[in-house]
């Protein structure tokens, strides 16, 4: 059973943080179908925060199709995300790689790639919206 | 849905100065509702009102459909945590079960020993020797103890450490989500309540400022930033609640049912805390005289 | 809540009892000397005038000689244990008004562990009436019984003085401003309102210290004012006319040429509780001066009179008005200064359930 956390500066609402953290543990791998999510009396208990908070994000995930709640016993996981794992995505991870060793012969370093990378991921998104 | 306190003009005066003034609230039951404000804005009287240890000069209070400490039971369906969590310190921890017991015709013994046995309180010793957080987790036992509808704590975490404070908090949210019981708790600071509350009451010089559940609150309020506009401009349906200006620059704080569609603003999400601060600065910043009054216990 | 009202009140009920305990033995230990020197006295079944003597005499022998080492000369145990055990129901009110009442709610309000009590699934006005009534009922008990005891352990003496007898301290009768509260049934009636004094007081003030102050202080004036100018006047008492030959009178200077005539004795009565007296002329007007008897003056001045002082003022009208009450009205003013002080307690009790109502308004 996975084990939520939440970070009150982020600025991110706690139940999408509820949310997120679910999404990714399913993308690593952590959920798999049939597992139990944790119950929400202890959610609230160990975070300190409102039940209703919990119960929002879990019925977020039912809407999307990744959980499924069956009264009386709990919640548990029903979807996977994206149809695979990291895994599947080689070729992509690949050509990941040969971008990132081109970015260091142009003499970027660490922070200067990330700048770059999360600028153009940002307006690339946007550009998607619009 | 059904209302668990519902109060129309509710007004308390001590001689000349109202402590409470003008208060209608209609508080919906199932939720943990914060009420909060500076020292002195009036959150005890409140809740001494609804409690029923207080008497309205003016208007009318109605929990859970009753009047407040109407008869042993309406008493019943309310439990109060006052402030500092006072327990009897000669008596023993068992001791203030057994009081319970006695005092109360719905009371849940097995209830209340698993939650003193959880808790790693030792049943025999004094109440007096107790820690700031054990007392406080005594005295809440004792108010559920008798499966109250209502639960009603005044600044239950004021004087608490920041672990105590956690343990509370994280011990109070357990119960809500395992009993059917609605929540009123008072705090000065909003950082207390932001992760446990869904529904906030801001209560400033002796009135209600802002009233309404948490998720609502923060999807109709919306930090403008952009250059420097008087807010007289704006059009119908965006209410200004805080304004700060530079010479070129303007950061509003609006209130408003509809988006905001202007592309001349910058739109972001305001947190409960600074969306609180703001309506407190709003209500002192108007000059009212009312002088802040500290409820006499 | 009677068993919250009990286990707050547990600590203080033992002390009680602890003390009650270490008065009854005390009592119990010397008691049966004075009944045994009574019994030897032969004041009972002796008839006549040669009987006279005798109640003063038991009384005399009772307290003189047995001095304990620790004692001081002429201190004798009897006397100190007299005098202490009227002293200990004399306090008992106040002490219980003090320890018991004040702090009943004051304590409460002051941690405030009276809003725990009142958020319990009882009405204030129901924990209000509890507390009153257990440790009410507590108080009235106790100094009941510390009467009781001490009646008992004097009776002898009480006789003695009843057929009027006298030594050291032992020379009141039951109408004495020191025995009258402390036997009977006064004694209920001051602990109902030593401990009704101390809960109004606690409720009011809202500190339990300052609280005590005030209980006591009212207490003590009480019990100075009583005896002075209210029990006399419980029941009007009775009026006669009389010599002061016949009355006894004594007579004191009291400045100037003023003299003051107190009547010392009632004819017929007995026993008699006088409780004002003074000389009036043949018009029933106060007379103060000796007037045309001063002759008779020097020989007559801080005693009771002479033949020559007792003849002429007689001729000259000069007599005493007498105000007393019989001994028959001993338990009628029982009961009513009984009636009075519980008739007090009620009321204050009444002004403590409506200031509890107030605190809502």
């Amino acid at each position: 059973m996975i084990e939520f956390h939440l970070d009150s500066r982020s600025g991110v609402a706690p139940y999408m943080q509820l949310i997120h953290q679910v999404r990714h543990a399913l993308r690593l791998g952590l959920l798999r179908v049939g597992d139990q999510l944790p119950k929400v009396k202890d959610v609230a208990a160990g975070l300190a925060i409102n039940p209703n908070t919990v119960l929002k994000a879990y019925r977020e995930l039912e809407y999307e199709g990744l959980a499924a709640a069956r009264p009386g016993i709990g919640t548990f996981v029903t979807g996977t995300l994206d149809g695979g794992s990291l895994a599947a995505h080689g070729p992509l991870r690949r050509d990941l790689q040969r971008w990132l060793s081109k970015a260091r012969r142009a003499g970027l370093d660490d922070e200067s790639i990330e700048a770059l990378f999360v600028s153009t991921f940002r307006s690339a998104s946007e550009e998607d919206i619009a | 849905m059904t209302a668990v306190i519902e109060t129309e003009g509710l007004g308390k005066r001590y001689r000349k100065l109202w402590a409470l003034a003008d208060c209608t609230l209609a508080i919906p039951a199932g939720h943990v509702v914060g009420l909060v404000g500076p020292n002195g804005a009036g959150k005890t009287t409140l809740l001494n009102l609804a409690t029923g240890m207080l008497a309205p000069t003016a208007g009318t209070i109605e929990v859970l459909s009753g009047q407040p400490a109407a008869g042993p039971a309406q008493l019943a369906r309310v439990g109060y945590l006052a402030q500092d969590a006072p327990v009897y310190a000669g008596l023993s921890v068992a001791d203030h079960l057994r009081l319970g017991a006695h005092l109360n015709p719905g009371w849940d013994a097995e209830m209340a020993r698993r939650r003193i046995d959880q808790l790693d309180l030792d049943p025999g010793q004094k109440a007096g020797k107790l820690s700031g957080g054990q007392r406080a987790q005594l005295a809440l036992t004792l108010a559920l103890g008798k499966r109250p509808e209502l639960l009603i704590l005044d600044e239950p975490v004021a004087s608490l450490d920041p672990l105590a404070r956690r343990e509370f908090l994280q011990d109070l949210m357990e119960i809500v989500a395992e009993q059917q019981v609605s929540v009123v708790l008072s705090s000065h600071l909003i950082s207390d309540l932001e992760r446990v509350c869904d529904y906030v009451i801001v209560l400033v010089d002796s009135r209600v400022r802002l009233a309404g559940p948490v998720d609502e609150l923060l999807a109709t309020h919306h930090l403008l930033s952009g250059p420097r506009r008087d807010p007289a401009t704006l059009p119908d349906g965006l209410e200004v609640i805080s304004a700060s200006h530079t010479e070129v620059q303007s950061t509003l704080l609006v209130r408003t049912s509809g988006p905001v569609l202007d592309p001349a603003w910058t739109v972001s999400e305001v947190g409960l805390e600074d969306l609180a601060l703001a309506y407190m600065k709003q209500a002192t910043g108007r000059g009212h005289r009312n002088r802040h009054l500290e409820v006499q216990k | 809540m009677t068993w919250l009202t009990w286990r707050q009140f547990r600590a203080q009920a033992i002390t009680a009892v602890a003390a009650l305990a270490a008065f009854a033995i005390l009592l119990a230990v010397t008691g049966p000397h004075i009944a045994r020197l009574y019994a030897t006295s032969g004041i009972t079944g002796c008839h006549g005038g040669t009987c006279a003597g005798l109640p003063s005499q038991f009384l005399i022998d009772l307290t003189s000689g047995r001095s304990f080492p620790l004692l001081p000369d002429g201190a004798n145990a009897y006397v100190i244990l007299y005098f202490l055990s009227v002293l200990v129901i004399l306090v008992a009110p106040a002490i219980i008004g003090i320890f018991w009442g004040a702090p009943l709610i004051a304590r409460e309000l002051e941690t405030g562990t009276c809003r725990l009590a009142w958020n319990q699934s009882i009405t204030r006005t129901r924990w209000l009436t509890v507390k009153l009534a257990v440790t009410g009922v507590a108080a009235m008990a106790v100094t009941e019984a510390l009467s009781l005891m001490q009646a008992w352990w004097a009776a002898p003496i009480g006789k003695a003085v009843g057929l009027g007898g006298s030594a050291s301290i032992m020379s009141e009768g039951r109408f004495g401003s020191f025995v009258f509260p402390t036997h009977g049934i006064t004694p209920l009636g001051y602990a109902a309102f030593g401990f009704a004094l101390g809960v109004t007081a606690g409720l009011l003030i809202r500190r339990a210290i300052p609280a005590m102050a005030v209980t006591l202080a009212i207490f003590a004036a009480v019990q100075v004012v009583t005896p002075l100018w209210i029990r006399p006047h419980l029941i009007p008492p009775n009026r006669t006319i009389a010599t002061t030959e016949a009355a006894q009178a004594n007579f004191f200077p009291t400045g100037g040429s003023t003299i003051a005539v107190t009547a010392t004795r009632v004819a017929g009565q007995p026993g008699a509780w006088i409780t004002s007296s003074g000389a009036v002329n043949a018009a029933g007007q106060p007379v103060t001066a000796p007037g045309a008897c001063a002759s008779a003056l020097p020989h007559v001045l801080g005693g009771s009179g002479s033949p020559k002082w007792d003849n002429c003022l007689a001729s000259h009208g000069i007599r005493v008005v007498v105000s007393y009450q019989p001994v028959s009205r001993y338990w009628p003013l029982q009961l009513t200064e009984t009636g009075l002080f519980l008739a007090l307690a009620l009321a204050l009790a009444g002004l403590c359930f409506w200031q509890l109502g107030r605190r809502r308004s």
